[in-house]
């Protein structure tokens, strides 16, 4: 993975510094929270309904051993023992104390951390495939590009005051596991005769006026990545709207200036760009990145392992898990191990300081000191050998991490909702814990496959429920919860925004509704290997629907 | 600052509500002008003296943060279109009992 060089260091502790001191004047009284307010978000600071908030920034969701045990650290000793992935592939800790905040930067500091960009409308996290640099079906590793792009939207003076946030995914799967089309700017990496480049996507995105992106471009070759980028963002600072926040994404830019005459905005602002100001990253650069990024040095292993195969025969608990849980890996004899943080009634993407030591104990020991945060809120072990995985099974399990449902209906995306969140209109965890709890058997949750169910507190769509397979939105009337439900959104290569079932259903209603629902998807399906998906896909959300209402 | 929350009638009994600047726990404001993390201890205003106590708390920056109006009965329960909110924000998240209000330091 990157390492920072001396300059990387020294800003991110001058920053801790500078924050130090903010942090001071507020307590102070000298700073009032409208002038500090901004600053704290540019730390990745926020208050919520109990507490302030910090969100830490993983980049592209890549964590070494040592990382993830500072992040135990912080949990224990400032927070209450927990800390909760998000989908952005960051970590937020809910009850660390201003006072505090300025040590625990300092902390991450030590470790090559930072909350810098987690907030404010600016270039945020990029994130990526959580299997990158692992998974059989990528054509090359996505994580340099990823770097590259964080190096480059890190303090871009240009861009620190966009008219709103601002996020770039990558993928170079043929599979798109990044969402890249539900994102400002997504990034589709493709090889074509020998030559290396991006598909370019702008304009996708959530919240209250969900978007799928548009393709702008077909094959922006390796070396000039950034300067399109940075046409993109021109145009953007330029045209995008800033007298209404609920109009200033880039979204309602690419919408309402047309896909066609966007294309020709960025152009013409990429042929405008004089040759002095052209970033045109040159070859060593990008080898000089690249070579942070080799691939770990994998003992050569036949495809099948016996003691693998003797584990599975013996233990059915570890044969559910290993069908459900790893990825295909693209050396033989090897896996990517999905580490859930997803137990049936439990809380989706928190993990304890516990929990966090032994992923890290397990990446140093069997994976190769490499771990990902997944944007399904789960932790991933993106090499481990077959050989070695019933230890890390075992492991796992006496840790609470071992369920095996990685995409299955209980592997739920859930914001934190009215539990935690400011903005939330009702609450997101509770009803993913009754829908767990509603298809507690795992046995049944594989045989009814993949299905993605995500939930959200409120339009916001933090927690991407336009995207899930069925979407959960949690919305207010007159004080009372209730949840607008929605069929057939998908965030992959295929992606398309869920269509609202009809009227909103009370808290306690929603686990036995979705039950129908999937009883329903059981008796349309075709054979076991057609997902839900592909049903609503075949048949539309009708019957689904009816299933829905079907209440005697 | 304050927090932009649901309006209030004048004659609606209410308190003020914030956050302590330095740890970030739920305060409420006492009858006499004070703090507190109790609920139990919380002033109820209206009308002129709710105006007043409000000002009051915009003036305390480095203490609080955000203060705000919320809706409570005469007798100071927490009431209103926002009960489950305040009641989340008094007790701590309905998901993790054991982090209720009374252990938070
Ligand atoms: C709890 C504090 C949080 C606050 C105050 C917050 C606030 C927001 C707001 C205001 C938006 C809408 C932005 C827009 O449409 O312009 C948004 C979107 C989003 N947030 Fe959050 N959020 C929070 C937590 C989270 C968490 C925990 C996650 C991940 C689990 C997350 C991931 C996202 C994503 C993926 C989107 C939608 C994608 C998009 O921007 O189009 N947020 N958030
Ligand atoms: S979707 Fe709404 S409730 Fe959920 S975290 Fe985002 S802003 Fe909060």
């Amino acid at each position: 993975m990157y390492r920072y060089d001396e300059f990387d260091a020294q800003i991110v502790r001058d920053r801790v510094n500078q924050f130090r001191g903010q942090v001071e004047r507020r307590l102070a009284g000298e700073l009032l929270e409208d002038e500090f307010k901004p600053l704290r978000l540019q730390n990745g600071v926020y208050l919520q309904l109990h507490a302030y908030m910090l969100r830490v920034a993983i980049p592209y969701g890549q964590l070494n051993p040592r990382q993830l045990r500072q992040l135990a650290r912080i949990a224990r000793d400032y927070d209450k023992g927990y800390g909760h992935w998000t989908t952005r592939q960051n970590i937020q800790f809910n009850w660390v104390a201003l006072k505090d905040i300025p040590d625990v930067l300092d902390l991450l500091a030590d470790v090559e951390m930072h909350a810098i960009q987690t907030s404010g409308n600016c270039i945020r996290n990029t994130t990526t495939d959580h299997f990158a640099g692992a998974a059989a079906d990528e054509v090359m590793d996505p994580r340099p590009w990823c770097e590259i792009i964080r190096q480059w939207s890190t303090f871009h003076p240009e861009f620190a005051f966009l008219p709103r946030k601002f996020k770039i995914a990558v993928t170079a799967a043929g599979h798109d596991r990044a969402a890249i089309r539900v994102h400002d700017i997504g990034l589709h990496m493709r090889e074509r005769g020998g030559q290396v480049g991006f598909e370019v996507h702008v304009g996708g995105g959530q919240g209250r006026t969900p978007h799928i992106a548009a393709k702008v471009a077909d094959f922006v070759p390796e070396g000039e990545l950034l300067d399109y980028l940075e046409a993109i963002m021109r145009v953007y600072n330029r045209f995008g709207r800033r007298d209404n926040k609920y109009k200033a994404r880039i979204k309602i830019l690419v919408s309402e200036t047309g896909e066609e005459a966007f294309r020709d905005l960025v152009e013409a602002e990429f042929e405008a760009q004089r040759e002095a100001e052209k970033i045109a990253l040159p070859q060593a650069e990008i080898e000089r990145i690249h070579a942070y990024f080799a691939p770990p040095e994998l003992a050569g292993k036949p495809a099948t392992s016996a003691a693998f195969e003797r584990a599975k025969a013996a233990d059915p608990g570890f044969a559910l898990w290993a069908d459900a849980n790893l990825h295909p890996h693209k050396q033989a004899g090897y896996a990517s191990v999905t580490v859930s943080h997803k137990p049936v009634g439990g809380i989706a993407g928190d993990a304890t300081d516990r929990q966090m030591m032994v992923v890290a104990h397990l990446a140093e020991a069997y994976g190769h000191e490499d771990i990902r945060v997944s944007h399904a809120q789960n932790l991933i072990l993106p090499h481990v050998a077959l050989d070695d995985m019933y230890e890390v099974y075992r492991e796992l399990d006496a840790a609470g991490l071992a369920t095996a449902n990685e995409s299955l209906i209980s592997d739920m995306i859930v914001c934190p909702g009215l539990d935690y969140c400011n903005l939330a209109n009702a609450r997101s965890i509770p009803v993913g814990q009754a829908i767990a709890r509603e298809f507690a058997s795992l046995e049944d949750q594989a045989d009814i496959g993949q299905l993605h169910i995500n939930i959200s507190g409120c339009i916001n769509a933090c927690g991407h429920h336009h995207v899930g397979h069925i979407g959960i939105l949690g919305v207010d009337r007159k004080g009372e919860e209730f949840y607008q439900i929605t069929f057939g959104g998908r965030a992959d290569e295929k992606a398309s925004i869920g269509q609202i079932a009809g009227p909103g259903l009370r808290a306690e209603d929603v686990p036995p509704a979705l039950k129908r629902v999937v009883e329903r998807y059981r008796a349309l399906r075709t054979e076991k290997a057609e997902r839900f998906i592909d049903v609503v896909e075949r048949l539309g959300t009708e019957p689904f629907k009816e299933a829905l209402y079907a209440a005697d | 600052m304050t927090s932009v929350r649901p309006k209030l009638k004048p004659d609606t009994p209410k308190t003020i509500t914030a956050w302590d600047t330095a740890t970030g726990r739920v305060v409420y404001m006492t009858a006499d002008h004070g703090w507190t993390s109790d609920p139990a201890k919380l002033g109820v205003f209206t009308g002129e003296a709710g105006e007043d106590a409000l000002e009051k708390a915009a003036a305390q920056e480095g203490i609080v943060t955000d203060p705000y109006f919320m809706e409570v009965s005469e007798d100071g329960a927490i009431a209103g279109r926002e009960t489950l909110r305040e009641t989340i924000r008094a007790v701590g998240p309905t998901t993790h009992p054991e982090f209720a209000r009374a252990e938070t330091s």
